[in-house]
């Protein structure tokens, strides 16, 4: 997996390229956003890491200039000016990710991450999360190589928590994720459905309850 | 925050009163004069016929020899007025003195009276009288004719002008004053259209106010507020653009030093260094929540603010994502994190609130014992939305509840992780939002409840 890391700050430019590569990551840095459209012309990356505070031309426009011509890899957004406008405009410009420095590097990297996987689980590529494997396109779970047989609403269940790896999933989401039209659902179907995948899942992953919001499936990268 | 204690009276209310009473004076001495006025035209209107009536009576005199004698046919017994009879009473005197006709009872008027009819007040008998005196000629001799009506009779048209002209002046005077308190408060409507103009904008928004359909007494009073605007939104402009440069000029510096302390202490060759890094991690890390703390300190000052826009903020949501933010913090301080929300809305600035609930939040967690529990809480109370962070850890003192949102205040032998900023900053958003701010013990008297209370709700 290859990663583009904008950024001026050598200092920060340096631990964010060198803590990616000990994650496992191919990461390559550009000081300016001129400098990223060049690389981004001749080369693939699987996803961009973006300061705001670029000299010259800033992060965000260069999110703009990458989405106006129809890329589709996912983009996290580092910036040291937490206003709220700078937040709401990096997401309405196509950013999938948003970072508030300073952050820790484990943060960074299961942001990474999950970025990454959910793009390969749009795609409907096979993904792997810790000890599991989940192939999206033929909706099988592997845990260590043996198939886990899943109903159509437990795997339905696992995927939209997978998508959302190291997220909280609302328990309303969960419920329109499993909604559908010839089957009514009892007012507890989100629990039992999550306790059954729980259950199938054994120790290989952790799905959390949070309190009053919803369930989150663990990343195991972190 | 200004508050006017006792406000001076409106302008409205001081035109009345100046006005006003002397308005009322002013009629009641018309109502006075032309009463007066009038009395005295009836006055001498019936004098005139008393004194007609006096000399209708001359026509009676006859002479007789040497004597004068009435013709006791040729009395009239009564004036004869357009609405009703009047009973007259008479006395014909001679030169002697002598009565020659009619009673005693009736006065003359004057000691010399003329060949004019001559008028006095007299008082007869308890009864007063008007009397008309008139002196005749009759072939050289000399009679006096005294006539008199009672003053009472007078007085029932005296009492009917009164009442007629304390009637009309008054009705006058009502229209008057109508018509001055209809014309104070149509002359003062540009000015409470200003002041409507003033209370329906926000004054966060500081937007200049409509110099153009003020009058010209008040123009240059919105021209100099509208300039104070100007001068007070650059003034929040510019601290907001120093507040957002200095966080990029501390963030990033401290993430690139995080980020190399984190490698270094992943490097094998540094495991006996360990220790010495681990501190150096958790003093940057303090640091960097320093800054962070100290810039929403800076965003929460009222004068930068103020000028921040408002809007309707979903307080269920913001619950929601501030603790998935803190969902990791808290599962690592082995802590059960959650919420009870309910649907609630209120005006406010959304980034302001994020820090407020943040930091109430971060200070519960920091301060809970582990297998302890934190919850948010949002919903409405009698109408009013309220936030609420309860956590069951050791409480803040009662007495050091009012000192815990001082700036940089610290309880003596805390394990403090931030400056002492953290209750500041949700003292000012509060302050800003018009919230309450509380703290409490939590539940059975444990633990600390944190609440805020809104003003209103956004529906």
């Amino acid at each position: 997996m290859r990663i583009l890391v904008v950024e001026d700050n050598d200092l920060v430019a340096d631990a964010i390229t060198l803590g990616l590569c000990a994650a496992g990551f191919a990461v390559d840095r550009s000081d300016s956003a001129e400098a990223a459209n060049s690389a981004l012309a001749t080369e693939h990356f699987d996803l961009l890491v973006v300061d705001v505070g670029l000299p010259g031309q800033d992060g965000l426009a260069l999110v703009r200039r990458l989405r106006s011509r129809g890329a589709t890899q996912p983009v996290l957004i580092l910036t040291a000016r937490d206003t709220l406008a700078i937040k709401v405009e990096a997401l309405n410009l196509g950013a999938d990710d948003f970072l508030l420095k300073p952050f820790e590097q484990d943060e960074l990297i299961a942001r990474c991450r999950a970025l990454i996987r959910r793009a390969n689980l749009y795609a409907g590529e096979q993904v792997n999360l810790g000890r599991m494997r989940l192939d999206v396109a033929g909706r099988m779970l592997r845990i260590d190589e043996t198939a886990v047989d899943l109903t159509g609403r437990e795997w339905l269940v696992l995927e939209c928590l997978a998508l959302n790896a190291g997220r909280v999933v609302s328990k309303e989401r969960l419920q329109q994720a499993i909604a559908s039209f010839d089957q009514a659902l009892t007012p507890n179907a989100v629990e039992v459905y999550v306790s059954r995948v729980r259950a199938k899942l054994g120790d290989a992953a952790v799905i959390r309850t949070v309190r009053g919001l919803g369930y989150r499936l663990d990343d195991p990268s972190t | 925050m200004i508050r006017a204690l006792k406000s001076a009276p409106s302008i409205q209310r001081r035109l009345l009163w100046f006005l006003l009473p002397p308005l009322a004076a002013l009629m009641l001495a018309g109502v006075y004069a032309n009463y007066r006025a009038a009395t005295a035209f009836v006055e001498s209107a019936y004098d005139e016929r008393l004194g007609d009536a006096a000399i209708a009576l001359a026509g009676s005199l006859i002479k007789e020899g040497q004597r004068v004698r009435v013709d006791p046919g040729a009395v009239p017994t009564t004036a004869h007025r357009t609405d009703h009879l009047v009973d007259l009473r008479y006395a014909i005197v001679g030169a002697g003195g002598e009565l020659l006709a009619g009673t005693r009872e009736v006065p003359i008027a004057a000691a010399s009276v003329t060949a004019n009819p001559t008028f006095a007040d007299a008082l007869v008998g308890g009864e007063r009288l008007r009397v008309a005196s008139y002196r005749v000629n009759i072939a050289r001799d000399v009679a006096i004719i005294s006539v008199a009506e009672s003053a009472a009779q007078r007085a029932v048209p005296g009492r009917f002008i009164l009442a007629s002209t304390w009637l009309m002046d008054f009705i006058q005077l009502d229209v008057t004053l109508l018509i001055v308190w209809l014309g104070v408060h149509f002359g003062l409507k540009p000015l409470l259209s200003l002041r409507r103009q003033i209370e329906a904008g926000s004054p966060r928004e500081l937007k200049h106010l409509d110099a153009t359909t003020v009058p010209g007494e008040v123009k240059p009073l919105v021209e100099a507020l509208n300039l104070l605007f100007d001068v007070l939104a650059e003034a929040a402009r510019s601290q907001r653009r120093f507040v957002a440069d200095t966080a990029h000029q501390l963030r990033t510096p401290i993430t690139g030093l995080l980020g190399n302390l984190e490698l270094l202490m992943k490097e094998p060759g540094t495991v006996l260094l360990r220790p010495r890094l681990q501190a150096l991690h958790t003093g940057m890390e303090n640091l960097a929540r320093s800054a962070n703390q100290l810039l929403a300190l800076a965003r929460a000052d009222p004068s930068t603010s103020f000028a921040e826009p408002f809007d309707t903020v979903d307080l269920q949501a913001l619950a929601g994502r501030i603790v998935e933010i803190n969902v990791d913090r808290a599962l690592n301080a082995g802590l059960d994190l959650g919420v009870e929300a309910a649907a609630a809305a209120v005006r406010g600035n959304l980034r302001l609130l994020e820090d407020l609930l943040g930091n109430l939040v971060d200070n519960a967690i920091h301060y809970t014992p582990r297998d302890g529990h934190v919850t948010v809480r949002v919903g409405l109370r009698d109408g009013r939305p309220y936030l609420e962070v309860e956590d069951d850890g050791p409480g803040i003192p009662e007495d050091q509840r009012g000192r815990v949102r001082e700036r940089f205040y610290r309880i003596p032998g805390s394990t403090g992780h931030g400056c002492g900023l953290g209750l500041a900053i949700v003292s000012e958003i509060a302050e800003a939002h018009g919230a309450q701010f509380t703290l409490e013990s939590g539940a059975a008297g444990k633990g600390t409840l944190a609440r805020l209370l809104f003003r209103s709700p956004v529906v």
